[in-house]
Formats: C-alpha cells, sequence, structure tokens
C-alpha cells in the first residue's frame, strides 16, 4: 500500500506538450501509473505518448474521470493553473516548478485549505510510490533508492533525498510512498500535514524524515509525535548543522532568521519528542534496524 | 531582495504613507540643493542594505549647512563605500511606535504586527516582552479587514487622532506588501511627532526574489558579500565565500548542506558554499572559475542528480579541467543517473571517482590539511 498515489490513481498532466511534460509523462507510464489525460490550452486534439491532450483542465477531468494532477509549468503560470486543477474538482495536485512567487505560493496554500486539496510543492521532484506510480520527477529505474518497501520518506530536498535513501535500502529497508514536500519557504504541505497519511497506512512501518535548516516544520513534526499523533517510529536526517545564521543555503526555505529554524534546534525538537536523529547519511540504516527490530 | 530605505520610502509614499521631505544625493556637492528641499536641522542617512548604521555613525544630524557638509564628507568617506546619501527632514518625535506586514507559512496568512514599543530595541522587544507586539493574522484571499484594522489597533491604547492615522496607515502598507510582492514590509520607527502627526521615518521592504519577472526592482553588488558572489549570481549559481579551503561544487542545496556539515565533523574548512545542481548541472566550467577564486586548497566534488546526469556533470567537470587546468587536486563523489559512464570519464582524465560522500569528504579534508593524494 502506500499513500497520496498507487497504481490506481488516474492522473492528470497539465502543461502535458512540453519538453519537460512530455519527458516525464513517458516516464510515469513507464514506472505503471494511470496517465489518463493531458492539457495544455491550445493543443487539444494532440496525443502525448499515447495520452489525450484537452485545452482545459476541467474537460479533461470530466472526460478522463482523473483523481490528480501533476502540474508541469513554469512557476508563474502555477498559480493559475493549480486553481484551474483546484476549480475542476482535483483534490491532489502535485507542482513541481521551482521559482513560484512567495504571495502566488500563500494564495494556493489557502486556496487549498479552503477546498480540501492537498498540494505537493513546488520546488520538488513529487511523489513516488515505488513499484507502483509516481507524480513527478523521480528516476525510478535507479534501484538503490527508489525500492519498494516499508518505510514512508518525507523530503524537501531533491539530491540530499538520493544519498539518504541510498543509505536506507542499502540497509535492506524499501520505500512505501517518498513525498517530496519541496524546497520553498511557503510549501502547498507541510510534513505534519503528510504525517497523518503515513500514520494511517498499514503498510508503512516508520517513516524517515528528511530535513534542512529553515523555517518550522521539523518542530511540528516533533510536536504532533510529542502530542501522540503520530505515534510510528520515525527517524531524522536534518541538513545544516554547520550553516553560519542569515545567510540563504541554496532553498529559498533554507535560512536561520532571529535564531529560529537552526538545524540543531530542529536535531533536539525531533530528539525530546522520540525521533532517532542521525548525525551522518550512513548512519541512517543502524537507526532504522534499531528501531524496527 | 533588501531594497535600500529611500527605495521603500519611495513605495511608502506612492502608498499614501506619510513620510519626511527627502532628498537623495551622490555627493556633498549636491547637498545644497537637498537642504533647499527639506530645510535645517536635516538628518544625513547613508544608503546601505546591512543594518547598524546609527551605531557606525552613518546617520548624522546637522544643524548647520556646514555642519552638514562636514558630515556627508566624512560618510561618503567611510570604509563602507557609500554611494547614496538621504538628506531629510528632521523630525520632533514624540514617540516611536512600530508596524510590519510579514506572511506566515503555517497559517498561510499575512501577519501584520503593530508595537508602541517601536525604535532600535523592537528586537529585544520582540524576545522578552512579546505581549507587547500586537500580531494580527490577515486572509490574503479577503485582504485586511475593518475587523483586523482594530484587533490591531485597540490593544495599543492610542489617542484617537493617533489611532485613527496607524489605522489607515496599515491598511495602506497591507496594500503595498500585497502588490510588491514584499516578504516583508516594515516601518521602524512609526513616528508620531510633537504637532501630532504620524509619519515613517525608516522603512525596511524586502521582495520576493522570485517576483522580480513582475516587479520593477534589479539585483545590485551591494546585496552580496563579495564581487565573486555577485558575479556567480549573475550565472544564477548560488554561492558564498567563506575562509576555509575545501572549495565545494555541489548539487542540490540540501546535499551541498549535508557536505558542509560533514567537512566540519570531519575537522576542516570550507571556502565556500557552491551549488550547481538543477538549473545549472551543465554550468560546470563556471563552477570551477568559481571555486577557484575562493581560498580552496582542494576542490571536492559531489553530486546524487537524477534530471542532473552524472554523466553529463562529469563530462563537464572534465572539460572544465582541460579549460582552466587547476593545480589543486580534485576528489569527486558524483553518482545518480548514469553514474557508471560517469565514473569511467573520470577516470580518463586521471582521477579516481568515489562513490561515498563521506569518503570523499574525509580524503578532501586530508588534502587541505597537506596529507598525501
Amino acid at each position: 500500500m502506500s499513500i497520496f498515489i498507487d497504481r490506481t490513481t488516474r492522473v492528470l498532466v497539465q502543461g502535458i506538450t512540453g519538453s519537460e511534460g512530455s519527458f516525464w509523462t513517458k516516464h510515469m507510464l513507464g514506472l505503471g501509473t494511470v496517465v489518463v489525460a493531458g492539457v495544455t490550452p491550445g493543443k487539444e486534439g494532440q496525443v502525448v505518448e499515447g495520452v489525450p491532450v484537452y485545452d482545459s483542465v476541467r474537460k479533461a477531468a470530466q472526460t478522463s474521470g482523473a483523481d490528480a494532477s501533476v502540474l508541469f509549468v513554469p512557476p508563474r503560470f502555477a498559480k493559475d493553473a493549480v486553481f484551474e486543477a483546484m476549480d475542476a474538482g482535483l483534490r491532489k495536485i502535485v507542482v513541481v516548478a521551482e521559482g513560484i512567487p512567495v504571495h502566488d505560493a500563500l494564495d494556493i496554500r489557502f486556496a487549498a485549505r479552503s477546498c480540501g486539496a492537498m498540494v505537493i510543492g513546488g520546488n520538488t521532484s513529487g511523489v513516488i510510490t515505488p513499484g507502483q506510480a509516481m507524480m513527478g520527477i523521480f528516476p525510478y529505474w535507479i534501484d538503490r533508492v527508489y525500492k519498494p518497501g516499508r518505510v514512508g520518506v518525507m523530503t524537501r530536498s531533491g539530491s540530499l533525498t538520493n544519498e539518504v535513501t541510498a543509505m536506507l535500502i542499502r540497509g535492506g529497508f524499501g520505500v512505501s510512498t517518498l513525498v517530496g514536500v519541496g524546497g520553498d519557504q511557503v510549501p502547498g504541505s507541510r510534513f505534519a500535514e503528510v504525517l497523518p497519511l503515513f500514520e494511517k497506512d498499514p503498510e508503512t512501518d516508520a517513516v524517515l524524515l528528511i530535513g534542512e535548516l529553515g523555517g518550522s516544520m521539523e518542530e511540528e513534526v516533533a510536536e504532533a509525535m510529542a502530542e501522540r499523533r503520530f505515534a510510528k517510529p520515525l527517524g531524522a536526517f536534518i541538513a545544516g548543522r554547520a550553516a553560519p545564521p542569515g545567510k540563504t543555503m541554496g532553498h529559498a526555505g533554507a535560512i536561520i532568521s532571529a535564531g529560529k529554524g537552526s538545524a540543531q534546534g530542529k536535531i533536539d525538537a525531533l530528539s525530546r519528542a522520540g525521533a532517532r536523529v542521525a548525525e551522518r547519511p550512513s548512519q541512517v540504516a543502524g537507526i532504522f534496524r534499531e528501531m524496527l527490530k | 531582495m533588501k531594497l535600500y530605505e529611500y527605495q521603500g520610502k519611495e513605495l511608502l509614499a506612492q502608498a499614501g504613507i506619510p513620510t519626511p521631505a527627502a532628498k537623495l544625493i551622490s555627493s556633498p556637492d549636491e547637498l545644497d540643493v537637498a537642504i533647499a528641499v527639506v530645510g535645517l536641522p536635516c538628518v544625513l542617512k547613508a544608503q546601505l542594505l546591512s543594518g547598524g548604521r546609527g551605531k557606525a555613525g552613518l546617520i548624522q544630524v546637522a544643524d548647520t549647512k556646514d555642519d552638514a557638509r562636514r558630515k556627508a564628507k566624512r560618510i561618503f568617506a567611510a570604509p563602507q563605500k557609500v554611494k547614496k546619501l538621504l538628506v531629510e527632514q528632521k523630525l520632533e518625535i514624540a514617540r516611536e511606535l512600530y508596524l510590519c506586514v510579514t506572511l506566515d507559512p503555517v497559517s498561510s496568512t499575512a501577519i501584520v504586527m503593530a508595537s508602541t514599543r517601536g525604535g532600535v530595541d523592537i528586537e529585544e522587544v520582540a524576545a522578552k516582552s512579546p505581549e507587547k507586539i500586537v500580531r494580527e493574522p490577515v486572509s490574503v484571499a479577503h485582504g485586511l479587514m475593518p475587523f483586523n484594522l482594530r484587533n490591531l489597533i485597540a490593544p495599543l491604547g492610542l489617542e484617537k487622532e493617533t489611532a485613527k492615522a496607524v489605522s489607515r496607515i496599515a491598511e495602506q502598507l497591507y496594500g503595498l506588501w500585497r502588490k510588491q510582492d514584499a516578504v516583508l514590509a516594515e516601518i521602524n520607527p512609526l513616528a508620531v511627532t510633537k504637532s501630532g502627526q504620524v509619519i515613517a521615518a525608516d522603512a525596511k521592504v524586502v521582495i520576493d526574489d522570485h517576483a522580480l519577472f513582475r516587479q520593477p526592482f534589479e539585483h545590485v553588488a551591494e546585496e552580496y558579500g563579495n564581487a565573486v558572489e555577485f558575479e556567480a549570481a549573475q550565472e544564477g549559481i548560488p554561492y558564498l565565500q567563506f575562509d576555509g579551503d575545501i572549495g565545494l561544487m555541489c548539487a542540490g542545496a540540501g546535499l551541498t548542506n549535508t557536505v558542509f556539515d560533514l567537512i566540519h565533523d570531519y575537522g576542516g574548512r570550507p571556502a565556500n558554499f557552491l551549488e550547481f545542481g538543477g538549473p545549472n548541472y551543465r554550468k560546470a566550467l563556471q563552477a570551477m572559475q568559481l571555486t577557484l577564486k575562493s581560498n580552496a586548497k582542494v576542490i571536492l566534488i559531489v553530486t546524487f542528480g537524477t534530471i542532473a546526469r552524472a554523466d553529463v556533470m562529469a563530462e563537464g567537470i572534465a572539460e572544465a579541467i582541460k579549460a582552466l587546468k587547476p593545480t589543486i587536486p580534485i576528489v569527486t563523489a558524483i553518482r545518480g543517473t548514469n553514474e557508471e559512464a560517469a565514473a569511467e570519464i573520470l577516470r580518463g582524465i586521471g582521477l579516481e571517482p568515489l562513490m561515498d560522500t563521506e569518503e570523499a569528504v574525509k580524503k578532501a579534508v586530508a588534502l587541505a590539511k597537506g596529507g598525501a593524494q
């Protein structure tokens, strides 16, 4: 089993005729994802990788019975595209685009919460249930990272996810679902909002949290654990212990301000709440072996 | 990006918020014209992006023209390389308030904050007596509503006319924050003058970098720590310079932070923070050029790319080495899509590619300390 997406999810691709959209549609299909429709305004009637293209999400969703959408649109058009998907009744939306204006991200998150939609991203690789389906840009064929199993993964990062997840797989574990919430300051969904899905999933035994400095998402996970809203074992790796305060270290979300959001603060909060925190990626497998023995 | 005070005040004025009479000058020669506009006494304020201008002596009050000229010359000659000076009417300040609009990623609302304890100590107030700062969350979908303003202003206990003026300014500041894609719009202090006028004595506005395509601002060199960081920004490569000796070329913000941590853990010191993943993965040449401008004694390259294919990055590095002929050793851990082909390419140019991040970090630390290659 899995969360958010499995082999029965009917996926729609917004921006399907672009180079990224068509490339990743091919690979989503390659993994087994049920891609039922694509949307690019003005391109109705075309077919991409066997998937019919429509002018609007409303028409595509009605015709195809899609229940989720993944967006390959430039950041400045992301807000319009997400609102169009929500207007068409879709409630699972993945936004890959990096560089969405923060005011647009506020509007997206506010609207999603108002209508009960879950928006994942932007600035993310997306969501993958290895061996079944994905919405996003994962090289699922690298089996030292994307191996099916029973550990749920939540992350803010791309390359670091490969680094850390590869260590988990090397230790003999596999992944139920991997959710990239994205590296932006205002992600559509936060770690603590993904956590209940893993808590409910009978096929997820434990969660690996890959966090970094900046913001408060890791602290919110610690809070959920302390209040027993999440009761499964949780292991974490937090990057950015050595980062100097006040500097933006890559991700827009990765900045320490006014003494808040430091990696050490997150490590302390998670440890206090009962999580096991790895100091180095190579310790991750050992931690999960101890937690799940 | 952070705006200069004078740019922030221009935005405030456009939004209808009262600001002091002011004139921006770029040399002491323009002082007479400025004083003709703002009168005497006046305030000379160096336009710098960094804080602590007052403590550094870069904000001065002048009573006469001679006094102003002397002080302006001193400010322009300061080591901070002041290029612009804001000459302002001196306010007769009776009390200092605080007003700002920012955002809360968790609730996805705007947050409007106000306090009667404005001035230079606002951060101390926030830390020690947070109850002195009123925080009002505002729905971005509906905007700042009359009830929001009542919730914000009533607890301040201001007298009626002042309360009305602050309320109007809060509304205008919220409008500015929204319209200009600001992540922060702050007035500190919001001055109440002896004659009862409420006026913005300072302005701090930070515009969202991702919204610059629809806002009329451009990055300036002063935003960056040094010329190399500015050069990197022009290339679109996230880059920070430090005083260590291990030059980093990594892909992905999270992975770069992790390598940064591991270097510290193993007793080394990074010379830079450089990320050439994502859209930059074909920029190995530019990345190496930048890294060679740091104090690096060794270059450490760590990637684990997916779309940023390992073989493409290795090819780029091989070409960069050919073009730049670095004389310092290079340690690589390049993994991800087509990593076998990448290792082949690296061996072809005489490198010994590693596949493990920690092993690579340890080797780089040893090399920087003068250990065997």
